[in-house]
């Protein structure tokens, strides 16, 4: 009897593991499918009443660690404080160029987002798990028009794209997801490069492949290039000029050894609440 | 763990109810910039209660179903979780869990090697991006809150399945005075 179950137990265990690799087979690499799409769709309503429901518990609990961050970063604060005084007493225009920042900042209002693209707002009712898939759910689906490739942007500048859309929500495949890689420029001189991230890095991406002849500095905005082949027929899935973030550090040697630059993304994509899906978009 | 439909049904809605809470609200929340992991503790606490098929078949149906809920490569969550649910089953089945403190240190140790796994797997699979040394620091993180949701997690898993534990004391009560009723119809 005992050897019978023993058995038993141990033929569910291998067809399990079984069906385990033989799934992720399949699917690796592979666009969501039609399993994955249904699921999602019967769960959406029960995701979304849990996120509501626990919204109140969730933002006290975060309250918390942006209150303990913040004592951390005063002293930090301290020092840049006085690092941007004696800039702004050299006679530095910061002011300027902070105005500048927030003109490109603000999409919806500053034609940032290109003719062709509708805004659909969007809430995040759920999120990845995992560090190693930077993936998010949004309540909005194909129902109101948003679709596979769709760019996602926040109201600091880009999140990502749809990665899988059904009725009634998408899952978006943020910036920082080890497969997401958005060809960028340096809205100043236009450098061209590949930005992609480091797995588990929410706050520091790489600018790749950059131009060695073009040089770059620190506080450089890293835009969206938005191209487009010649024939046509290939573009890029994320229309020109939408903000990514800010270079952060860029030496010299690195530059010329790796072609590479570090920066950090405008979006605050470890606390996303709603997101903007450019739809109808010609890509 | 005697697994009746009706127990099962309390599994599938207590399994539910955690990768809701896991989507909806741990997965959103971020304490010292991490953000706990319940998934493995759940599994994990299933295990230690119903044994290693009731693990590995709940850490499997939880993986398959983050899998598609988050659209991410089918079966890697699946395959990571059933080994920790037929682990922490094994373990339930070969000692006895004498301590208080058995239950939150599998759920840390658990969870620590199913996120050691999981990147494992990704990095076998193939990743094109470099990977930061935040990916241990999160390992750890979680693996430490993984501790202390253990201990609420298990108590509030073990009493809603208490009907289906053999172990328990009224399930004993309940076997023993069984036992009287038929040594008294065997006498008599």
């Amino acid at each position: 009897m005992y050897r019978k179950q023993v058995r038993r137990r141990r033929a569910v265990l291998a067809l399990l593991v079984i069906v385990a690799f033989a799934l992720l087979t399949i699917t690796y690499g592979e666009a969501p499918g039609g399993l994955q799409n249904g699921v999602s769709a019967v769960f959406a309503p029960l995701e979304e009443g849990a996120d509501r429901a626990l919204k109140p518990a969730r933002d006290a609990i975060n309250w918390f660690d942006e209150t303990f961050d913040a004592r951390g970063e005063n002293e930090d604060l301290k020092e840049e404080l006085a690092e941007v005084r004696s800039e702004v007493a050299a006679g530095r225009a910061a002011v300027g160029e902070n105005l500048q920042l927030k003109e490109l900042l603000e999409l919806r209002d500053s034609g940032v987002i290109p003719g062709g693209y509708e805004p659909v707002a969007g809430r995040v009712i759920a999120r990845s798990p995992s560090l190693w898939y930077s993936t998010v759910t949004i309540d909005i689906g194909s129902s109101s028009g948003v679709a596979v490739d769709d760019p996602v942007v926040g109201p600091d500048g880009l999140v990502g794209r749809i990665k899988a859309a059904t009725g009634g929500q998408a899952q978006v495949q943020l910036i920082t997801d080890p497969e997401s890689q958005v060809t960028a420029k340096i809205a100043d001189n236009g450098a061209q490069g590949i930005v992609h991230p480091e797995v588990g890095e929410t706050d520091d991406m790489i600018l790749d492949f950059i131009d060695s002849q073009k040089r770059i500095d620190r506080g450089d905005m890293v835009v969206t290039s938005g191209w487009r082949s010649l024939d046509g027929e290939r573009s890029s899935k994320f229309p020109p000029n939408i903000p990514i973030g800010e270079v952060t550090e860029a030496p010299i040697a690195q530059q010329e050894a790796s072609q590479e630059v570090h920066l950090e993304p405008f979006s605050d994509l470890a606390d996303l609440d709603y997101v903007d899906v450019l739809t109808g978009g010609s890509r | 763990m005697i697994i009746t439909p009706k127990i099962a049904l309390r599994i599938g809605l207590f399994l539910l109810a955690g990768i809701l809470f896991q989507v909806s609200f741990f997965s959103k929340i971020e304490l010292l910039g991490t953000s706990p992991d319940i998934l493995a503790v759940i599994v994990v606490c299933l295990g230690l209660l119903g044994g290693s098929l009731a693990g590995a078949v709940g850490g499997f149906s939880v993986g398959l179903l983050i899998d598609c809920l988050m659209a991410e490569p089918l079966g890697a969550t699946a395959l990571i979780l059933l080994g920790v649910g037929y682990c922490a089953g094994l373990y339930r089945e070969r000692f006895d869990v004498t301590s208080a403190l058995i239950p939150p240190l599998l759920c840390m140790g658990m969870t620590f090697a199913a996120l050691l796994a999981f990147s494992a797997l990704q990095l076998m699979l193939g990743i094109d991006v470099g990977v930061s040394i935040v990916v241990a620091r999160d390992i750890i993180i979680k693996s430490i809150y993984a501790f202390f949701l253990g201990v609420p997690i298990y108590l509030l898993m073990r009493r809603i399945l208490r009907p289906a534990l053999i172990d328990h004391r009224e399930a004993r009560r309940r076997v023993r005075r069984r036992g009287r009723g038929r040594v008294r119809e065997l006498t008599a």
